[in-house]
């Protein structure tokens, strides 16, 4: 048995793990040094919310109304924002660029620095004011969640009170036209949990708020049922749904025109003909931050070949062996 | 040296600490696995602090002279008494209360994941993924009933739940996949980005 030969699949089988781990740091290194432009596929999901979102600018004056409002859920932490730190700044751009009001709340206390970090990245390139465009309301404990989430349906000054700031909610100018859930008329929970579930448990059930959902991928397969059922607006799954958001966010509400020769930003609504025929080349974005999810797809694009292929060897070396031994 | 080539710095050195597991278990590792745990308590202390008990209990009853608030706030405070050999019964009364608020979404969860999920399964079939989702929910249904042994047809039919079944094991475990090499590339793209600045 010693002395027997080992075939390749042996030696495969036998190989040490960190040899996997070198193969696949290099399967994803080398695109994100050497880029290119893979092709993001945007999927009716992502391009529910993006709709959905778009759907509160008005179409006579082409900006948000003031009678709608998206409200962003940070619900997670560090560990998790490779997937959904692009998303939120995505959807942050969109909003400002559209000028649609949106507020942002977490209820863990390590998802303040990041919804911060989100809201610091997103709003550089805009003029934007707090308390007139946007609103933080800040941290709230999570023992919390249930009675802001309710008191939310009734008045979202009175259930929140105070800002990030420590402004009384009801005297900021974006509060005159937003009461409850008629106006704050989308909820975005970002999730590497269950909680998307709670929102449409207290805000979707008990008042009909619409509900998508921006969570990780591991979270996704546990979401397509309320998608399904229309329980959820859209959803925007892992590094994928951020990609596709980005790509939506520059093919349409940072359409690029030159006049003159000189650049300029002209929203443009979402038309599925355009999006087909739409190009964006990465390397005209020069903030990394506003190309990071599709940057990461082209690592992940290799990744998921080099791991195909891994699983591939893997079962044709089982059955080579298994037939090997049957033979004996 | 700039504050941010600092800061990028440190949570390089962190990266590479806990990254060097890969490797093998090493002093590195556990020193940045030990800090991580003590610098997010010693963040989230504090913030609570200020966010929670600040406005929600000092300021009600001291500021205001809400003495009402004594009550909850007592009420908590009696999970301290999970550390008590002899009190540790004290802390089921906060528990207790904790449950009552469980008991109202019941109702509400009862809605959003069992009955319109059903009410879906029972829109006609129009398409072929209402065709789909209907033969698999029947048939995955029967799988789980127990009472009959799963033979025959009935065998064959309950065959049927097993496939789905897999599909969306498989479906769950590729979206798995997905999000680990995200994370990982996530780290990555913060390591040769805004530590390294090689990428473009």
């Amino acid at each position: 048995m010693a002395n027997e030969k080992k075939n390749f699949f042996d030696r495969m089988q036998a190989l040490d793990r960190r040899y996997i781990y070198l193969v696949v740091a290099l399967a994803i290194i080398l695109p994100l040094i050497i880029p290119f432009n893979s092709k993001t596929y945007v999927t009716e999901p992502a391009e529910n919310v993006y709709k959905k979102i778009d759907s509160f600018v008005s179409p006579e004056t082409n900006l948000g109304r003031r009678d709608r409002a998206v409200l962003l859920v940070f619900n997670h932490d560090a560990s998790t924002m490779a997937e959904l730190f692009p998303m939120e700044v995505s959807i942050l751009r969109h909003c400002f660029q559209r000028k649609i009001p949106v507020f942002t709340i977490c209820f863990l206390p390590t998802a303040k620095p990041l919804m911060d970090y989100a809201l610091q990245t997103a709003k550089e390139d805009f003029n934007v004011q707090s308390g007139i465009d946007y609103v933080n309301f800040g941290f709230k404990p999570w023992a919390l969640f249930t009675p802001i989430v309710l008191g939310m349906g009734d008045d979202i000054a009175k259930a929140v009170e105070t800002d990030d700031e420590g402004r009384i909610v009801e005297n900021l100018e974006i509060m005159k036209e937003i009461k409850n859930y008629n106006e704050m008329n989308l909820v975005v929970d970002f999730a590497a949990s269950a909680a998307v579930v709670r929102w449409i448990t207290y805000a979707r059930s008990r008042f009909g708020a619409n509900v998508a959902a921006g969570v990780t991928a591991v979270m996704a397969a546990d979401n397509y049922p309320y998608l399904q059922t229309g329980q959820l607006v859209g959803m925007l799954a892992g590094l994928k749904g951020a990609a596709e958001y980005e790509k939506l966010v520059d093919v349409f509400a940072m359409h690029r025109v030159k006049e003159n020769g000189v650049e300029k930003i002209v929203s443009r609504n979402y038309s599925k003909e355009v999006l087909k025929d739409s190009w964006i080349k990465l390397s005209d974005i020069k903030n990394t931050s506003y190309k990071m999810a599709r940057l990461g797809m082209n690592a992940q694009t290799i990744a998921h070949i080099m791991i195909i292929v891994f699983i591939v060897l893997g079962n044709i070396g089982y059955f080579v062996n298994k037939k090997r031994d049957a033979k004996k | 040296m700039s504050f941010e080539a600092i800061s990028n710095f440190i949570a390089a050195f962190f990266t590479l600490s806990i990254f060097s597991f890969l490797y093998k278990d090493n002093p590195f590792y556990k020193f940045a696995e030990a800090m991580f745990v003590g610098v997010s308590m010693g963040y989230a202390i504090p913030l609570v602090y200020i966010n929670t008990f600040i406005p929600f209990v000092y300021r009600p009853i001291f500021v205001e002279h809400n003495f009402w608030i004594l009550i909850p706030a007592l009420m908590g405070s009696l999970y301290i008494f999970r550390f008590s050999k002899n009190y540790s019964w004290l802390s089921r009364y906060p528990i207790v209360f904790g449950m009552a608020i469980v008991g109202m979404g019941v109702p509400l969860s009862m809605h959003a994941s069992v009955l319109v999920q059903m009410r879906s399964a029972m829109m006609p079939i129009e398409t072929l993924n209402s065709a789909l989702i209907f033969v698999g929910t029947i048939t995955i249904l029967l799988y789980f009933f127990f009472s009959k042994e799963h033979k025959g047809v009935y065998g064959k039919i309950t065959n049927i739940g097993i496939w789905y079944m897999m599909v969306g094991f498989g479906a769950s475990f590729g979206y798995t996949v997905m999000a680990r090499i995200s994370l990982l590339i996530g780290r990555i793209q913060f390591l040769l980005g805004d530590w390294l600045g090689v990428m473009k």
